[in-house]
């Protein structure tokens, strides 16, 4: 089928697009020249409109254990937010952390088209992925966890090659079907199983024996040298701490100058001035990134509200756990792997903690220079649902908006934050080089997050007004894959995405020292432990779509 | 043609370290496995009595002739339950679909066994583990029932005292503490096994958590194994604490799992203590998992006004069936042909286990094959955190329970 969306305002950063008029057209499931449209081809006025790229959020937590452990602990978020199916669409549950049905639905009704879980477990990568395979009408992919794993620190203590680690960590992409590596708190949640409660990124765990930066170090180069297009993401240390500014910046440092991704780096912002001992120091963290070319971050802005924390990190979410609102929580060791915390959080504008939070999340934003390098995520569900964005845009592009907001906050918090000072304002060829052409670049989703002839037809129709936040809540029009999937903010066609994956070249003899690690310690088959593309699509439900690996 | 690694769904552990034999139509499990994990692959033999070709009210029939019955009943049926679920997550995913289609409730077989944890999960939240991080970072195992042993065979080999673990820790306690005498565990020197002085396990768990609370007095009369043992416990370094929610009583079960979060999450304030509960040996564990992303909620589910609620006490399955509240029943049961309803509506559809008997004429039987045996699938551990493949290892043209569900879906 094809259409022609003819007068609207192109923003595709990926050709420097800022705004201008042009029609653009969609063949099957691509985007294509549109003067080469039959001329009896279906054509839709988006005069009044702007376009961009189909959005995508590259840290959002929808699928996995720990997802569906929140899911069951937020029982009274569910029961309060219950959502009707329809001859289209599945019922589901929940605003904080959603049923996988919704969760897809109302990424689309945002004019997003792709999310990545950033949390996958090894051994529950097949769960996260059948979750992810529920989700409908976006793509997905996901980063596998390493870095608390016993086999990794194993072969660190024994002094294992680069080389060997990078054939471990490509064995790991393979088997796990995922698209990039993340460390959350490296060697921190393996250490928690033996009693330490905290790990510096220079400290030598006891447990292992190896210091979080070695851990970074390793994992890093192992991704850049494998070619895989995104870098190695890292859930630094001491999330939440006053004073773990130094750490995320010493973090950033134990790249050494290979590609690395900071994740929802507001956590990790944080200095120990005032009375509260409590400051921001984004400034100091914004001037970092700014300095550093092989960093990349994004935000995890917070906002005020009841959520719920999902977390790798069982040391910091241990330590959290104390705020948790309700009070409830769940800590889980798994597998010789990793581990997992759920903690509700109840975010509040009168907490002076929180709303530095917030200014710390903005003053980020707002300082780094490179838009290419900042990524807008809220960390769903940990800083707030994913449905706040529009929200957030708004903050983002509109100053006096963001200042009442401020206004409102604990007092002392507008004193400690110089949010109010900042001019900036992001246009929306900012907002589309963040939400779009960054991460599809990042991710190495070649065909994604741009409008060039060739593109996959995944494209966003925004109607023009005044009020930004209800413009990017509501798109007029949502293609994905060439079809249209959305029409003014409503569903009108499921469709179900693929899944996103890298699969490096390694050296096989890897499997060996794996096979005798899983024979003698796992609780699972090495054979049964890896998951095909056939299972993927015949059993799990989601058809792999493989990109290509740059070995340097 | 011999198969590696097969995965055996019998209990909720999920053994995949089995060899398996499959000569036509027999199926046989090489090695000398316990009789527990012998039984999926027995029950899978195809005798004279197997059903193979679908049945409406006893009679052969085509599969297209049943699921158009099997529609039409769902169509005139004023409030249907879809049952069982002792299925893999395909099959599973399937029956929400026809749930939500058909504003029907869907529940467990085994619901009301669940409903203590989901309770505690929801009101304080967990610590737990899973099985190979008990199984190689413990060292100090509690258990409550010895009985767990029996239900779960290859908990012993593979867990509690496995030949290696990466801590190399040889000195791991294994505590087993019951109420009835045990004489071969008694004997065992392995085990550390208390015969204790109570009326049942729920009260040893009660002390143990009295001694862990901060109101513990030293004059409160406590059983001095208890003591014993929680003496042993704040002694070390990684403590699991293992049962079974079958062996508590149903009425105080969810007292008990209280009392257990309690205990742990006290001694996690200054140790590492962590729950490793058991169960989904009927696939429970990958029902609810499904349930849960898919709707949001445990189970059970009703989806009478078009959006899932979640009500353990007005959708329990049982109660329903047993008060008449449903006149459809959709039972789906794959892994076992014992387990079929133990109770039925007024019209009965059975998506089931080729070997099933029923004591009475269901209106519509629709034989599928066995994941794991007949068909690929997918399960959920104890843990709820691996997922594990089975496989398909014998060739026939029995169909799938999820096809025979979409089936029933596509004609409504």
């Amino acid at each position: 089928m094809a259409i022609k969306l003819v007068g609207a305002q192109i923003y595709d950063p990926v050709h420097q697009i800022d705004g201008k008029k042009m029609d653009i057209g969609i063949d099957q499931e691509q985007i294509c020249n549109a003067d080469a449209l039959a001329p009896d081809c279906e054509s839709i006025d988006v005069s009044d409109c702007i376009i961009m790229a189909g959005a995508i959020d590259l840290h959002t937590h929808i699928g996995g254990g720990k997802v569906n452990i929140a899911r069951t602990m937020m029982i009274e978020d569910h029961q309060a937010h219950l959502h009707h199916g329809d001859h289209q669409c599945r019922s589901g549950s929940g605003h904080a952390v959603p049923s996988t049905f919704t969760a897809g639905y109302r990424y689309a009704e945002m004019g997003y088209t792709a999310g990545f879980e950033p949390a996958v477990l090894p051994v529950n990568a097949r769960h996260a992925h059948m979750e992810m395979a529920d989700t409908p009408m976006i793509d997905k992919g996901g980063y596998v966890l390493l870095g608390n794993d016993d086999f990794l620190l194993q072969m660190m203590r024994d002094g294992a090659s680069q080389s060997a680690i990078n054939d471990y960590v490509a064995w790991v992409l393979n088997a796990s079907q995922c698209i990039g590596i993340k460390v959350v708190n490296a060697g921190g949640v393996h250490a928690f199983k033996f009693n330490q409660r905290r790990l510096d990124v220079d400290e030598v765990s006891t447990a292992s024996g190896v210091t979080p930066r070695q851990i970074v170090n390793v994992l890093s180069r192992a991704v850049y040298e494998l070619g895989v297009t995104h870098p190695l993401h890292v859930h630094a240390s001491n999330l939440g701490v006053p004073g773990n500014f130094e750490t995320t910046i010493a973090t950033m440092g134990a790249a050494e100058g290979v590609p690395i991704h900071l994740t929802h780096i507001q956590f990790h912002s944080y200095g120990t001035e005032g009375d509260m001992k409590f400051s921001s120091a984004a400034c100091e963290i914004a001037e970092a990134i700014n300095k550093n070319k092989n960093v990349t971050a994004d935000v995890g802005q917070i906002m005020f509200g009841q959520t719920v924390t999902t977390s790798g990190d069982t040391m910091m979410q241990y330590y959290g756990h104390e705020h948790a609102s309700p009070k409830k929580w769940t800590v889980m060791d798994i597998e010789c792997e990793m581990g997992c915390g759920v903690v509700p959080f109840r975010y509040r504008d009168k907490s002076f903690v929180n709303a530095l939070q917030w200014s710390i999340g903005l003053e980020i934003f707002l300082q780094v220079n490179d838009p290419w390098r900042v990524f807008l995520t809220t960390d769903h569900p940990n800083g707030a649902p994913f449905t706040s964005y529009p929200h957030l845009i708004k903050l983002l592009m509109n100053r006096s908006f963001r200042n009442d907001h401020l206004s409102n906050l604990h007092p002392e918090a507008q004193r400690m934050s110089n949010l109010s000072s900042m001019d900036r304002e992001y246009s929306l060829y900012e907002i589309a080089i963040m939400t779009r052409a960054a991460p599809s670049k990042i991710l190495g989703l070649a065909d994604q997050g741009h409008l060039a002839a060739g593109a996959t037809a995944n494209i966003t129709v925004y109607r023009k007004q005044d009020d930004i936040e209800k413009m990017f809540a509501h798109p007029a029009y949502v293609f994905k894959n060439g079809k249209m999937i959305v029409k003014d903010g409503k569903i009108i066609e499921t469709v179900k995405g693929v899944t996103h994956v890298v699969k490096p070249d390694y050296d096989k003899s890897i499997e060996k020292s794996l096979r005798t690690y899983f024979d003698k310690f796992q609780t699972i088959s090495l054979d049964n432990f890896k998951i095909s593309n056939d299972e993927m699509e015949e059993c799990i439900g989601s058809r792999v779509v493989e990109h290509p690996c740059k070995k340097t | 043609m011999q198969f590696k690694h097969i995965t055996c769904p019998q209990c909720g552990l999920l053994c995949d370290d089995l060899d398996v034999s499959v000569d036509d139509q027999d199926v046989t499990l090489d090695d000398n496995a316990h009789s527990v994990c012998q039984q999926f692959f027995v029950d899978a033999k195809f005798t004279d009595k197997s059903t193979l070709q679908p049945k409406i009210n006893g009679k052969p029939c085509t599969l297209d002739e049943a699921v158009t019955y099997a529609a039409k009943l769902h169509a005139t049926a004023q409030q249907s339950i879809i049952s069982g679920l002792i299925a893999d997550v395909q099959a599973c995913r399937s029956a929400f679909a026809l749930a939500e289609k058909t504003h029907s409730v869907i529940d467990h077989a085994n619901g009301q066994s669940m409903r203590a944890s989901t309770a505690i999960m929801q009101r304080y939240g967990e610590v737990r583990t899973t099985l190979a991080e008990a199984r190689n970072r413990a060292d100090c195992i509690v258990l409550f029932g010895a009985e767990i042993l029996e239900k779960f065979p290859k908990l012993r080999e593979r867990i509690l005292q496995p030949a290696e673990t990466l801590s190399g820790n040889t000195e791991r306690k294994l505590i087993i503490l019951d109420v009835v005498e045990n004489a071969d565990l008694a004997a065992d020197k392995e085990i550390d096994f208390f015969h204790l002085a109570l009326p049942n396990l729920e009260t040893a768990i009660q002390q143990l958590q009295y001694l862990a609370s901060p109101r513990a007095s030293t004059k409160t009369e406590i059983d001095p194994s208890i003591r014993a043992i929680y003496q042993q416990i704040s002694t070390s370094n990684y403590i699991v604490l293992t049962w079974t929610a079958s062996l508590f009583a149903k009425n105080t079960a969810e007292q008990t799992l209280q009392n257990l979060t309690f205990f742990i999450k006290e001694s996690m304030k200054t140790q590492r203590c962590v729950g490793l509960p058991l169960g989904g040996s009927r696939g429970e564990i990958t029902a609810n998992q499904v349930s849960t992303w898919q709707t949001g909620f445990p189970l059970p589910v009703a989806f009478t006004s078009g959006a899932p609620e979640h009500n353990p006490v007005i959708y329990n399955a049982e109660t329903m069936l047993a008060n008449s509240e449903v006149d459809l029943l959709t039972w789906v049961s794959t892994y076992s042909s014992d387990d079929t309803p133990k109770q039925y509506a007024t019209a009965n559809i059975v998506i089931g286990h080729p070997n099933m008997q029923f004591n009475q004429t269901v209106d519509v039987f629709i034989p599928v094959g066995i994941p794991g045996i007949d068909q690929r699938g997918l399960a959920c551990r104890t843990d709820a955190v691996a997922t594990l493949p089975l496989h398909s290892i014998r060739k026939n043209d029995l169909p799938s329970a999820d096809h025979v569900l979409n089936l029933i879906y596509q004609a409504l």
